[in-house]
């Protein structure tokens, strides 16, 4: 015991002093520098990453940094950790330190040019590395692509029960509204489909790629129309209201495309045309963090904070309370239609049974999980569940126990989420790392 | 005749969303919580309803014991109310009690959570398969002017009536009961004044999961098969039934409980079975519009706050 | 013109009659005091002229338009700000947040400019936040800024909740008991900043306080409500040496 207890501190000195100097020396790496230590990993896995896996003793590189390897066979296990420090870990940490000087200057030049463009390139960056890296399988491809959308979706359930506080649980329904009216207008009109008959309009494919959109955003606006029947009850009193007749009103949506024959009913809706491939879905995604995250930053959006915080002051230091909360709840159930539209396009097959309670739960969990209030705590919490709920995939069952138990953690030990109450500063992130900054 | 047909099945499904409704209600109306992990509870009622049921035929079947029928029908009942109150206080102790200070959203979360556990725990336990639950009550069929009525149905409906009546008079009478309405009353002052909010908090959810469990027993004589999912199936009904009876009503949850079985059974015998929770819930939601505080409720004054 | 006016409010809740035939006129760049035993009403005429409860009776009038009836916000921004006795700030809110989001009605950028961060919206939060910044350094709480809210000392709390109340650019003020809880250096300091803001900007003002030496020290006129009906109405001096008033009110408080 008493050896123990000494040990323990002097381990920990170490450990600590280790993880601080490589702090120190990593802090200089601007964000430019990571992605690109990311971009090369990416690349490397590309061309060396089958070789690699060979050698290692696997019959193909590991589909989800090894996870999945290890948990369908634990004597894999040191070859899948091998890999990802081969082939991801030392390359992102010698690309991201030794080009640290390069990066610097170049964000520093970027930064001085725009901050749009300097934004653009590192989105390119990210683009690139997701592109590489999802172009290894399909597996992967359906992956980045249902995470992007995932982020679309919590991050716009977060702006009502994080930024404006209440306890909506409609998402599923707006998002199955945004999916079926997408889904019904460009299988109406760009597919040869067995109930709605030939095309009305036949384009040529190419072209599909500039309809997409309309139909996406008529997707949004229907959910939004759906809102609006949540809204109009709900917001004449204040309090728990909110989260019934939203889940009354998810579960009438459920029901009624249950009952739509026309649309498939029950069996569901096939037959999407294949347009969302990963750069749409990517910009799309980006559009949306960006637009909401300009949005709570104003003092627009802000009134939301203050609706939340304290609705009676709000209202007498002038605030529309009544039509900030609308035109929030309207405009996050727009996101999810569009991302509902987005996914049954994904898919190429949407059913109702999809959007149900499972999904709901899913939403809630990544928005608790990541942080309310809080653009990164989204991304964070989108990422961080579907990674897990991948990575735990060959556990099977067993997952949907460990999952759960993990999140009465987080909540237990985080009540707000890991990243909550923070504000998503782009020129913060983007800026060069050379020098510490003066605050 | 097929009316009065319909509305003894609608007694006895209201039956089932009035106990767990129930239960909801009052963890809403004392502690100002959504027991997000009620239906489960049900669902693992029923579990342990069966465990238990099972266990006592076969200890009368191999002659250890010599137990009637009825009696191990009343001891079903009683042992598995008894046990699931445990997994109640437990549900409790685990997911809520911790959560006490943090914003009441972040508890609701941790509820759905056990929820989704004990779904998949009893779907590991005991596989996809359906159980069947065995049959403790001899069949007889009464016909009553063209109305058939079965034994079975008679025993859940008056039985889950005398069960509310308890609760009731538990309620209002006991010291016990007191102290939670007092609770439903001022969250604050309450526990300044020596009334012991962690106890009241486990009463509070181990008897409704009492209820829930009566209701999951009743639910496999009546209808003899169990699933893992029975809980979400009709949990989240009796929810929402159980908010449109008001705040903490006992009246109002067991009242919208049966009125939610009614509106599902006579919906099914007029509109195709598959409009049923379609109009349900829209009827719900239209009684919200008009009556945002339920039947018995007060306002919702309080909101689930960060 | 008065800055506020109303005539003949009376209020029930329920069956019960909190406000009496009150009346008041707020000449421009006055200070009014009201003062009154706990339960007077005070807080409700102040609930009733912000339009957070609806007269059951009389006319509320703001430099001439009248207001009964309106919602709180569409009254805030005509020019009627006010602070709170028990503070209500927005507790996960900055200090500067809290001051700029006042102006809230002011912002005309639209969704258009919140949701794409347009050049015209750029340029007006930029004004807002000078604005606010100028607002927080009269009250004296500029170092505090990007502070959450809950972390300042109790007095500063009182001072930005002052702030953030002049950035609805009211024509009057309402203070609800502005020291309240404060001990004597924050409330020396809170009487300082009220005659500031009184001098500089030739706000009218109109408050209600318990304690009789700020009253005294700071009004022009000052009512006197006893259950919800006005029991004396004067200068001072008047009220000081009105028997009536000593008999309902001050004649325990002349003591301490």
């Amino acid at each position: 015991m008493g050896v123990e207890s000494g040990a323990i501190p002097v381990k920990a000195g170490r450990m600590g002093s280790l993880v601080s100097k490589a702090r120190a020396w990593y802090s200089g790496v601007p964000l430019l520098g990571w992605l690109l230590g990311v971009l090369v990993a990416v690349a490397l896995e590309h061309i060396l990453g089958r070789r690699v896996a060979r050698a290692l003793g696997m019959s193909k590189e590991p589909v989800l940094f090894g996870f999945v390897t290890m948990l369908r066979d634990p004597a894999l296990l040191p070859s899948a950790v091998l890999y990802v420090l081969l082939i991801y870990l030392l390359p992102i940490a010698a690309v991201a330190r030794l080009t640290a000087q390069l990066t610097n200057r170049l964000a520093a030049t970027l930064l001085s040019l725009s901050s749009g463009v300097s934004s653009a390139v590192h989105l390119g960056l990210i683009y690139g590395a997701l592109h590489l890296w999802s172009d290894l399988s399909d597996y992967r491809l359906l992956l980045v692509r249902l995470t992007l959308i995932a982020i679309m979706v919590t991050l716009s359930l977060n702006l009502v029960n994080g930024y404006m506080g209440e306890f909506s649980c409609s998402h599923p329904g707006f998002m199955a509204l945004g999916a079926y009216t997408a889904s019904v207008f460009t299988v109406i009109l760009f597919v040869d489909d067995r109930v709605f008959g030939a095309p009305l309009l036949a384009l040529p494919p190419l072209l599909g790629q500039f309809v997409f959109p309309i139909a996406l955003i008529l997707g949004g606006v229907v959910a939004a129309l759906g809102a609006l029947l949540v809204a109009v009850p709900s917001f004449r009193t204040r309090g728990d209201y909110l989260a019934i007749v939203s889940l009354a009103f998810m579960f009438i949506v459920k029901s009624l495309i249950e009952n739509l024959e026309i649309v498939g009913g029950p069996r569901g809706l096939q037959g999407q045309p294949d347009w969302a491939n990963l750069p749409t879905v990517f910009l799309w995604a980006v559009a949306c963090i960006w637009i909401i995250n300009n949005f709570v930053r104003s003092t627009l959006g802000k009134a939301l904070n203050a609706v939340r915080d304290g609705e009676m002051a709000a209202n007498a230091m002038t605030v529309d309370t009544r039509r900030t909360k609308m035109v929030a709840f309207l405009f996050a159930a727009f996101w999810a239609g569009v991302a509902g539209g987005l996914f049954a396009h994904v898919l190429r097959y949407v059913n109702p049974g999809t959007f149900d309670l499972k999904k709901l739960a899913e939403v809630l969990a990544m928005v608790y999980l990541g942080g309310l209030n809080s653009v990164m705590g989204s991304i964070v919490g989108a990422v961080g569940f579907n990674l897990l709920s991948e990575a735990l995939r060959p556990l099977q069952i067993i997952k949907w126990m460990i999952i759960p138990v993990l999140l009465i953690l987080v909540m237990i030990f985080r009540p707000t989420g890991l990243i909550a109450f923070r504000e998503f500063d782009v020129q913060e992130l983007i800026r060069p790392k050379g020098e510490p900054q003066q605050h | 005749m097929i009316f009065f047909q319909n509305l003894v099945n609608a007694l006895q499904l209201g039956s089932f969303y009035a106990l767990i409704a129930l239960g909801y209600s009052m963890v809403y109306g004392v502690l100002m919580l959504f027991n997000f992990a009620h239906g489960d509870v049900f669902m693992v009622g029923a579990y342990i309803g069966f465990l238990v049921s099972t266990g006592l035929l076969t200890l009368a079947n191999l002659g250890a014991v010599a137990l009637p029928t009825w009696l191990i029908l009343a001891l079903t009942i009683i042992l598995a109310m008894f046990l699931t109150s445990f997994v109640g206080m437990l549900v409790e102790r685990v997911g809520y009690r911790p959560l006490r200070g943090a914003p009441r959203a972040s508890a609701a979360i941790s509820g759905l959570m056990i929820g989704i556990f004990l779904e998949t725990f009893v779907l590991w336990l005991g596989g996809p398969k359906r159980r069947s639950f065995p049959a403790l009550i001899e069949s007889t069929t009464y016909e009553l002017g063209g109305v058939i009525v079965t034994n079975k149905k008679i025993v859940i409906v008056l039985v889950s009536m005398l069960l509310m009546l308890a609760l009731h008079l538990f309620v209002r009478r006991t010291k016990w009961g007191m102290a939670m309405r007092a609770m439903a009353y001022d969250y604050v002052v309450v526990p300044l004044m020596g009334v012991p909010l962690n106890t009241i908090a486990a009463l509070t959810f181990g008897l409704g999961s009492a209820l829930a469990a009566a209701a999951g027993v009743f639910f496999g004589i009546a209808y003899p098969v169990l699933d893992p999912y029975m809980g979400i199936r009709y949990g989240w009904k009796a929810f929402v039934a159980a908010i449109l009876g008001g705040r903490g009503s006992v009246l109002g949850a067991a009242l919208a409980g049966f009125m939610l079985g009614f509106i599902e059974i006579f919906v099914a015998w007029i509109f195709p079975s598959t409009w049923r929770d379609l109009i349900a819930y829209s009827i719900i939601l239209l009684i919200l519009t008009l009556r945002p505080h339920g039947f018995f409720g007060e306002p919702y004054s309080a909101q689930l706050r960060l | 013109m008065p800055s506020l006016q109303v005539e003949g409010m009376t209020h029930y809740f329920g069956g019960l009659r909190a406000v009496h035939g009150y009346d008041l006129r707020v000449e421009p760049g006055q200070i009014r005091g009201l003062i009154g035993p706990n339960g007077a009403g005070k807080t409700t005429i102040f609930n009733l002229v912000t339009g957070r409860y609806t007269p059951t009776e009389g006319r509320i009038t703001l430099e001439g338009e009248e207001i009964t009836g309106l919602e709180p916000h569409k009254i805030a921004s005509k020019g009627l700000g006010r602070t709170y006795q028990n503070l209500r700030l927005w507790r996960h809110m900055t200090v500067l947040e809290h001051v700029k989001l006042a102006r809230y009605s002011k912002i005309g950028y639209g969704l258009v400019g919140a949701f794409f961060g347009t050049s015209r919206r750029h340029r007006e939060e930029a004004e807002i936040e000078e604005r606010a910044n100028t607002l927080l350094e009269l009250v004296g709480a500029r170092h505090f800024a990007d502070q959450v809210v809950t972390s300042l000392p109790y007095g500063a709390q009182r001072r930005v909740e002052l702030a953030r109340a002049l950035a609805t650019e009211p024509k009057i003020l309402l203070l609800d008991e502005p020291t309240a809880g404060m001990n004597l250096e924050e409330l020396v300091q809170m009487m300082d900043i009220v005659r500031r803001i009184h001098d500089e900007l030739g706000l009218a003002i109109f408050l209600i306080e318990h304690r009789m030496k700020i009253v005294m020290e700071l009004c022009d006129v000052i009512q006197t409500l006893v259950f919800g009906q006005v029991i004396a109405e004067g200068t001072p001096n008047e009220i000081q040496r009105n028997p009536a008033v000593i008999d309902a009110y001050l004649g325990k408080d002349v003591v301490t």
